[in-house]
This record gives C-alpha cells, sequence and structure tokens, in this order.
C-alpha cells in the first residue's frame, strides 16, 4: 500500500484523473459488454496502442516547444509502404524492421525543412505536407493494397526475449530514449525553453533551428518505427493506413496535459491519454456503436480538454489573435 | 577605484540620416556602478546596445581591458565578459531558476555520446549564488513563473554572474516593482559591484540612481552633456542637467 501511495505521489493531479477515468470507463464497459474484460481484448487493446503511442511520444515533443504535425499519420503510412516494399523484395526481417524508423526520419527532415527553413507556422505547413503525402500514397501503390506480405518481420518482433516479446522491450526502449532526452539532456531544456517563447530561447544562446529540426526528425523517425509495427501486425498497407493517426495522437497528448501551446508536457500523461483513447474506442465499438463514429469521440474530446483548459484559465488563445478570428 | 574596464572613445551611432550618439566618451570601471541618465531619446539605449554588441557604432573605438574590440553580436559582447539584462528578462517562465541561470550553456556529462545534464552540480552552485547574493530563494528548483519580479532579476543577475561577466549592463532595472521589491534590487547592484563587477544602469528614478550609483551620466541628444561623482552632485542638478535648465548645458548647447 505504502509503495501504492508513494507510486501516486508521483502522478500530477491531471495523471491521476486520467488513470481514474480509464478504471471508470474500464468498469463501465465490462458491465456492458461480456466480451469487453477478456485477457483476449485486454491484448487487442495494448496492441492497437503500438503505434498510437510511438506517435504520441513524437507529437508530445513537437507540442512541447510549440510545434505539431497534422501529418504524421501518413508519414506512417508512407514509412509502412517502405517496410511492406522490403518484405516484399525478401529483404532480410531486421533490416525491414530498420528501413521504417530511416524512412520516418527522411520524412521528419523534410518536414523541418519546410516549416523551419521555411518559417511556415507548424500547423500550416504539415497540412500542406499531409494533402502531397496522401497522393503520394496512392501513387506509390497504385491504387491497390500491399497485401499477404511475408512473416518475417512477425516473426522476429514476435520472439521472445526474458519471456516478454521482443515488440515489447523496443517501444519501452523508445520511452526511455525519449523520456531521458526530455528530462535528462539540454536538448529537453532548449525544447521547452523554445515551446515557452521562441524569442527568449534564442536571447539565451539556444540553438532554436537545431532543436526544432532535431525534434521533427525523433518524432518522423517514431512515426517510422510505429510502420514497422504496423506492417509486423497486419501484413498489409492500405490507402488509409494511418490516416486517422494524427488526430488521435493530438488528442491522447493534449488529454495527457501537454499544452497545445508548447512549454508544458507529459510523457505518463502521453502513455494515459493513449489508453484512455483506445479502450474508449475498443469499448464502444464492442456495445455496438458503429466504427464510424469514433472519430467523431475522438475530435469531440479533443474540442472538449482544450475548451475545459481555456475555461480553467489554463490555456489562453487570445495572444495569438486567435480569439477573435 | 581601480583601472578602467571599459573605455568608449567617440563613439557615435547613425541610423541613416538621423544622428542617435554622437562623439561620447566614457571609462567604466570594474567595482564600479555607473548610472546612464536622460530624457526618453537623449540616446542612452542606443549607447548601451553598442556596449552590449547589438549595434555596430557608426565611429568610434571600444577598449576592454586595454585591447580594442569590435562586437558584431552580443554573444561577442559576452566573450568579453558583457551581460546585459534586458527590461523584459530573457528567462523562461516555464523552467527552474537552476535551468534559467544555465540555459545555453549547460553542464554536461557525455556518456556513451548522448550529453546528460549534470543536475546536482548546476542546482548547488545556483544555490550558492542565491545565497552569496542574498537574493532570499531558498530552492533553485522553483519554477521561474513562480517569483515576483524582483526574484526574477535576481535570476537574470545570477544569470549574468555564471556567465562570469566582468560589467552587467541593467536596463531599467527597478521600473516595474514594488517598493520592497526595488530595494532588494538595489541592494543586488551594490552586491554586484562589491564582487569587483562593473554595473552600468539606466534608470529613470533619480532617487534610487542616487541610492545605488558611484557615478552618472548624463545624456542629451545623443551627447553626452555631464559626469558627476555621487559625492559631488544633488538630484536638483541631475534633473536639471537632464532637462537642459542646467547653465552648464545651456553653455554647451549655445556653443554647437
Amino acid at each position: 500500500m505504502r509503495r501504492l501511495n508513494r507510486a501516486m505521489s508521483m502522478l500530477t493531479g491531471r495523471e491521476l484523473i486520467l488513470l481514474a477515468a480509464c478504471v471508470v470507463i474500464t468498469i463501465a464497459f465490462a458491465s456492458a459488454s461480456p466480451v469487453f474484460a477478456t485477457p483476449e481484448n485486454a491484448a487487442t487493446i495494448m496492441r492497437n496502442s503500438v503505434e498510437l503511442l510511438l506517435i504520441g511520444l513524437g507529437m508530445t515533443l513537437l507540442l512541447a516547444m510549440g510545434g505539431i504535425d497534422v501529418s504524421i499519420g501518413v508519414v506512417m503510412g508512407l514509412s509502412a509502404i517502405a517496410v511492406g516494399r522490403a518484405l516484399g523484395a525478401d529483404l532480410d526481417p531486421a533490416l525491414a524492421a530498420v528501413i521504417g524508423p530511416l524512412t520516418g526520419a527522411l520524412l521528419g527532415l523534410v518536414t523541418a525543412a519546410v516549416v523551419v527553413l521555411g518559417r511556415i507556422p507548424a500547423i500550416v505547413g504539415t497540412l500542406g505536407l499531409l494533402g502531397i503525402y496522401r497522393t503520394a500514397i496512392f501513387v506509390v501503390l497504385g491504387g491497390q493494397w500491399l497485401s499477404g506480405l511475408p512473416t518475417g518481420l512477425t516473426e522476429m518482433l514476435g520472439t521472445g526475449l526474458a519471456g516478454v516479446p521482443l515488440s515489447f522491450w523496443m517501444i519501452a526502449l523508445a520511452y526511455l530514449a525519449v523520456w531521458l532526452a526530455l528530462r535528462r539532456t539540454p536538448f529537453g531544456l532548449h525544447l521547452l525553453a523554445i515551446g515557452n517563447s521562441e524569442e527568449k530561447a534564442r536571447l539565451s544562446g539556444i540553438s532554436v533551428i537545431k532543436v526544432r529540426f532535431a525534434a521533427f526528425v525523433i518524432s518522423g523517425m517514431l512515426a517510422g518505427l510505429a510502420a514497422t509495427f504496423y506492417v509486423a501486425t497486419y501484413r498489409n498497407v492500405e490507402m488509409s493506413t494511418g490516416s486517422t493517426l494524427a488526430l488521435d495522437a493530438i488528442a491522447a497528448v493534449v488529454l495527457g496535459g501537454t499544452s497545445i501551446l508548447g512549454g508544458r508536457c507529459s510523457l505518463v500523461g502521453t502513455v494515459l491519454g493513449v489508453l484512455l483513447l483506445r479502450i474508449l474506442q475498443n469499448g464502444l465499438l464492442l456495445i455496438g456503436v458503429p466504427s464510424l463514429w469514433q472519430t467523431v469521440v475522438t475530435g469531440g474530446l479533443l474540442i472538449a480538454v482544450l475548451s475545459l483548459e481555456v475555461l480553467a484559465g489554463r490555456l489562453s488563445f487570445s495572444k495569438l489573435g486567435w480569439a477573435s478570428r | 577605484m581601480s583601472e578602467a574596464f571599459l573605455i568608449a572613445k567617440g563613439i557615435a551611432k547613425r541610423f541613416g540620416g538621423l544622428t542617435a550618439l554622437s562623439d561620447v566618451d566614457l571609462e567604466i570601471r570594474a567595482g564600479e556602478v555607473l548610472a546612464l541618465l536622460g530624457d526618453n531619446g537623449a540616446g542612452k539605449s542606443t549607447f548601451i546596445k553598442v556596449l552590449a554588441g547589438a549595434h555596430p557604432p557608426s565611429e568610434g573605438q571600444i577598449l576592454v581591458a586595454g585591447q580594442p574590440v569590435s562586437f558584431a553580436s552580443p554573444k561577442d559582447a559576452a566573450a568579453s565578459g558583457i551581460a546585459t539584462i534586458f527590461q523584459e528578462l530573457a528567462l523562461s517562465e516555464n523552467l527552474s531558476i537552476s535551468e534559467n541561470v544555465y540555459l545555453g550553456r549547460e553542464l554536461k556529462q557525455s556518456v556513451l555520446g548522448v550529453p546528460f545534464l549534470r543536475r546536482k552540480e548546476m542546482k548547488q552552485r545556483v544555490a550558492e549564488l542565491l545565497k552569496e547574493l542574498d537574493a532570499h530563494i531558498s530552492d533553485p528548483e522553483a519554477p521561474v513563473g513562480s517569483l515576483s519580479g524582483g526574484q526574477r532579476q535576481s535570476v537574470a543577475i545570477c544569470r549574468a554572474l555564471n556567465l562570469n561577466a566582468k560589467l552587467v549592463i541593467m536596463d531599467e532595472p527597478t521600473a516595474a516593482l514594488a517598493v520592497a521589491e526595488t530595494r532588494k534590487v538595489l541592494a543586488l547592484i551594490r552586491k554586484l559591484a562589491e564582487r569587483g563587477c562593473a554595473v552600468v544602469l539606466i534608470s529613470h528614478n533619480i532617487s534610487d540612481v542616487f541610492e545605488v550609483a558611484d557615478r552618472m551620466v548624463v545624456f542629451r541628444r545623443g551627447r553626452k552633456v555631464a559626469e558627476r561623482l555621487r559625492a559631488e552632485t544633488e538630484p536638483e542638478e541631475i534633473v536639471a542637467l537632464i532637462t537642459g535648465a542646467h547653465p552648464d548645458v545651456r553653455a554647451l548647447e549655445k556653443a554647437q
């Protein structure tokens, strides 16, 4: 009990509320659906959370510095095509696995070039890229699904290491790496300083361009890693792969207590936000709500959380001149 | 008083056809607080921007510790030991005091090529600095956003000290502060000077200036019109110099 108390005291109020919300909806869905509270369904929820968690970690970094990437889901889609093509060409699964993060990092570099060098607001710059990448996916796939991919990658990531699948270790490692970068290196401080005020960060001698580039590349790389897991799980890639992930990720990260305006973030909050969102989506499906409504729930949740933060005085868009528009 | 840390000779600054500064000579000594006074547009802000490396002078020369220097940016000035604390303090409210003091030049330790922060050492050093300055801030881990205006000035001063600044330039450090806070910042400025730092201070508050400055320089219409030791002048004289009512200034302006 004491250990539990100590663990709880490490969480902020926001994170405790999220944890409580996860418990409450789990109980509610369990009583409404006989299938919900089964080990198989728990595994499904975990499985469905993997890509969102990885992309959410990157999105947390981006939001922390006052950035955003609405094209990140499609970046995962493009990276998934690269991994799928590599597998289809009978490349070694280990190599195919690396191609995901590599493609993602490369696309992150493109995003950074557009947004940082072009000095365009990230939300607009990445919206432009979203449009371009969507058609790129269509063209690359030639209007057809990439399916029936070899099982090599799936088997490799399913291999046990100390009784736990390799995929779990890789995700834990990714979380640890992002946490260390954010909380234990100058990069994390600089990211938060830029999120607070780019001008002040510059006056403090921070190389703003370098830090912003690094954040976009890391975020792209995590989306690429998500692509590797996606292909390993589903062994197919289609036109709409990843198309709702940017919305899901922004909603989960904002739910977790990261400020949409930058300067404040929580990685634990992101994990809880991802879980809450995926439990909610899974439960709604099981009690018979059509999947069409999922994005309605996610979008509504995002708007509701932001409105509550504005009402609570934690967030103000007025200095951006957005309030009156 | 020791020898001059910084000597400015014949400094002029023109923006297109507008002359903001002309022919300013000034010496700044280690361990002294020098106040720059003058009406709005008198040229004192332009002058400190030249010293801070934010504006290159159109004419004239700056010597630091006897060596001629030319600053292309505030970074160059910082490398010569000149730190500027602007009115809108460049502090990150979401970061802690110690993070702010070290921001941009953190103490690091490389593990497998990854630069990890040496948080404990940074915290310790900042706690020492705060104690030395008698800043009355107990926790170097407190976020700067939770501090009062005066405490933020202390953090900015800590940052300057930690950069090994030998000359600290402060633009209206007490402008937005309550009375008790103002007293604290003035005491801090004296402390800086006692440590052997030279301090250049812009202020509109004559009583603050008389409390803290050793020497006062009055600017008027882009020129230095007077220089007084505190012991040799009165607030009335300084006000007359600033407004141009003083006979010395009249004579000077007639001569031009």
